[in-house]
């Protein structure tokens, strides 16, 4: 014999607290008849927001907020946590389905006029509900604290700084002072853990509360038949549509891994900032209202077009809810709608590939092999002075790595000049362009001997003074391209001597530094850069 | 009181209602099996154990627990991090040494060798053990931790 029958305890708890009249209140609601599939897009923005949060806590077990420390926090979550990749392609994906379903549920009210009288707040709070969806997209990319998150954060606060009057101000506060750094990331993920969660629960309760005050809207015409309640029939309908998207989610978290750049690099001129592509239509915007217009993108439009979504329901107060009797509410919000996916397509053409962590530069190559000579490993190794190369986090500035770099000794930059014959400056940089591809988690690149010798030589020589892809000092004629303006016989003849070709020529000669093996195989490779 | 006579509506709606528990529970399950797995997954990480060089066995004395700090790197979460252990190497003959963890099994203080009362002394507590680790005072429910130990020429060398 059971020691607690489990009814006589579910009827004692029910009498303590009345559960049962509450799930009755919340499952039993009456439907119109007609309400359908149509009907499932709000389950669907409450289930994510709930996985958003289930798997958000979990990210902030193991989230450092330190500049210091975020990216290896987010890059531990990803490469060495069990089912951390999978946890966190649940969140940063889910991100986009919600932006996704927030306008699908938008569209559908619009469509169906679900908005007016009496449902007129309803309205305002899921407008509101965007608005904070959105600024918990903005505040979570920048919290991995890599390339993406540093440069479209720059962008966004940049955008900021148009607020006409306060713009400076708003920036600042945006910042946490004059500097993008530790205060900016602090405030954002203060903002994007305890604001925001707390605001978007608040206004789900009142949406909610709202929608079961005046009841589900219904289909457009009323429909034949009797009323039902939500349970079990709609919500099955509710279930099985929640079913499908976390499949979906959870496919793309199984299949693809979340985006994560290399580490923030602030020096860093080549990278090509693009913000998440909901936010590119704003960003195309952009370019059609150069100097002093940009206000007119930055805060006149999507001012209006908010403006305008929470004022719709005011300007359309005809109990009439068919669509084409209401062509012109829809014609705006379609055009619209229209605009932002046209902005948003010419945003994706112009938006490079995402940085493909496969993908070594000549300098990294390089890099690798200078950091393997004896004397930094003469330290840096297992139970050593210091931690093995490949672990250090560079919490250091790069000005510090560089001094280190050139002088090992030099603990306190500035005490002392690096002696003569120390590491120079391209080489310096070829360390910590490897070490960053270290700390990105990125494969070991299978080069032939000719790459590696040219990146030795690159990484020890031309790059003190020629950029390509982006690394190096650009003090001489970037050499990208260089395969496409001189031959392999020319640029053998100018690396000789370049006097021999331009008696004014400020480039040393570097015949005599290289050998055989090394001429060759710079010229080569720089032939081939077309 | 008279039951109400079963339809075939309330059958249906049965049905339909198991199968909205079988899918918010599959959704559920799942939801929590991911992340709760990533929650509780570091408290199944086993410890990676290491030799480290302790002292030299030639600098021991006979018989009295010495004192030394021995470091080790470990990762720690996202970060590397070097841990500093105290143990106390006991040479117990020619080559011989025994290693005494610090911790109290009491409530895990910090022990220190007491040499006016011969005994490692706890200072939480006042639990009090001898020179093999054996409980002789106070309320420590266990002997002190032993490490693995072996002798490298004259190199004492202790497993973490």
């Amino acid at each position: 014999m059971a020691l607690i029958d489990p009814r006589a305890a579910l009827d004692w708890l029910d009498s303590r607290t009345g559960y049962r009249a509450g799930l009755s209140h919340l499952l039993d609601e009456s439907l119109p008849p007609g309400v359908g599939w149509w009907f499932v897009t709000g389950s669907i923005m409450l289930f994510l927001l709930g996985a958003q949060a289930v798997t958000g806590v979990v990210l902030a077990m193991y989230y450092v907020p330190s500049p210091d420390h975020a990216y290896d926090s987010v890059r531990f979550i990803q490469d060495r946590l069990a089912l951390g990749g999978i946890v966190r392609g649940l969140h940063v994906f889910g991100a986009s389905f919600i932006v996704v379903a927030a306008c699908l549920h938008m569209l559908r009210v619009v469509v169906f006029g679900s908005y007016k009288k009496p449902r007129e707040a309803t309205w305002i709070t899921g407008v509101v509900l965007l608005l904070i969806i959105l600024g918990f997209a903005l505040t979570g990319y920048l919290l991995p604290w890599d390339q993406k998150a540093y440069w479209a954060t720059t962008v966004t606060i940049n955008i900021a700084r148009s607020t006409p009057l306060a713009g400076e101000f708003v920036a600042s506060l945006l910042r946490g002072g004059a500097e993008l750094g530790a205060l900016t990331l602090g405030r954002w993920y203060a903002a994007h853990v305890f604001l925001l969660p707390a605001a978007v629960a608040a206004f789900v309760f009142a949406h909610v509360y709202l929608m079961r005050r005046h009841g589900i809207s219904g289909p457009v015409t009323a429909a034949a038949g009797e009323p039902r309640p939500f349970y079990p029939y709609q919500a099955l309908k509710d279930s099985v549509a929640m079913a499908v998207v976390f499949a979906a989610l959870l496919t793309l978290a199984l299949t693809v891994p979340a985006p994560l750049d290399e580490v923030a690099d602030p020096t860093d001129a080549s990278y090509i900032p693009r913000p998440e592509w909901y936010f590119l239509s704003l960003f195309q915007l952009l370019k059609y209202f150069p100097g002093p217009l940009e206000p007119v993108a930055t805060m006149v439009i999507p001012g209006a077009v908010v403006t305008g979504l929470l004022l719709l329901p005011f300007l359309d107060r005809g109990p009439e809810r068919r669509p084409l009797r209401r062509l012109r509410v829809l014609a705006p919000v379609g055009t619209l709608g229209i605009a932002v996916a046209a902005l948003t397509g010419l945003g994706l053409r112009d938006t490079p590939g995402p940085p493909d962590p496969a993908q070594w530069s000549l300098m990294a190559i390089g890099g690798r092999h200078l950091a393997q000579n004896e004397q930094c490993l003469s330290c840096h190794q297992t139970n050593g002075v210091s931690w093995p190369i490949e672990r250090p986090r560079l919490r250091r500035d790069v000005d510090w790595a560089h001094l280190h770099l050139a002088d090992p000794e030099t603990i306190a930059p500035g005490v002392r000049p690096p002696p003569p014959g120390a590491m120079n400056r391209s080489s310096a940089e070829a360390i910590l362009v490897y070490l960053r591809k270290r700390r990105a988690n990125a494969p070991e690149p299978d080069t032939t001997r000719h790459v590696e010798v040219a990146a030795r030589v690159y990484a020890r020589h031309c790059g003190n003074c020629h950029v390509i892809d982006g690394d190096g000092f650009a003090d001489g004629p970037e050499l990208t391209h260089v395969g496409r303006e001189h031959d392999a016989a020319w640029l053998r003849t100018w690396i000789n001597d370049p006097y021999d070709l331009d008696p004014d020529a400020e480039m040393p000669a570097f015949g005599d530094r290289l050998d055989e093996e090394e001429m060759t195989a710079i010229v080569n490779y720089l032939a081939q850069r077309r | 009181m008279e039951r109400k006579k079963p339809t075939a509506n309330d059958g249906r709606r049965r049905f339909l209602a198991g199968l909205v528990a079988t899918i918010q529970a599959a959704i559920g399950g799942t939801l929590v099996a991911v992340a709760g797995g990533a929650v509780v997954a570091p408290s199944f990480a086993r410890r990676q154990g290491h030799w480290v060089a302790a002292g030299l066995l030639s600098d021991l004395p006979d018989d009295e627990p010495t004192p030394v700090t021995l470091s080790l790197e470990r990762d720690d979460g996202p970060r590397q991090v070097v841990d500093r252990h105290v143990v106390f190497l006991v040479k117990t003959a020619e080559a011989e040494v025994r290693a005494l963890s610090s911790t109290c099994s009491h409530l895990g203080c910090r022990v220190s060798w007491n040499p006016a009362s011969f005994d490692l002394r706890c200072p939480c507590h006042g639990g009090g053990f001898d020179r093999t680790g054996a409980v002789k005072a106070g309320p420590p429910p266990a002997p002190l931790a032993t490490h693995a130990t072996k002798i490298e020429g004259d190199q004492v060398m202790v497993w973490l």
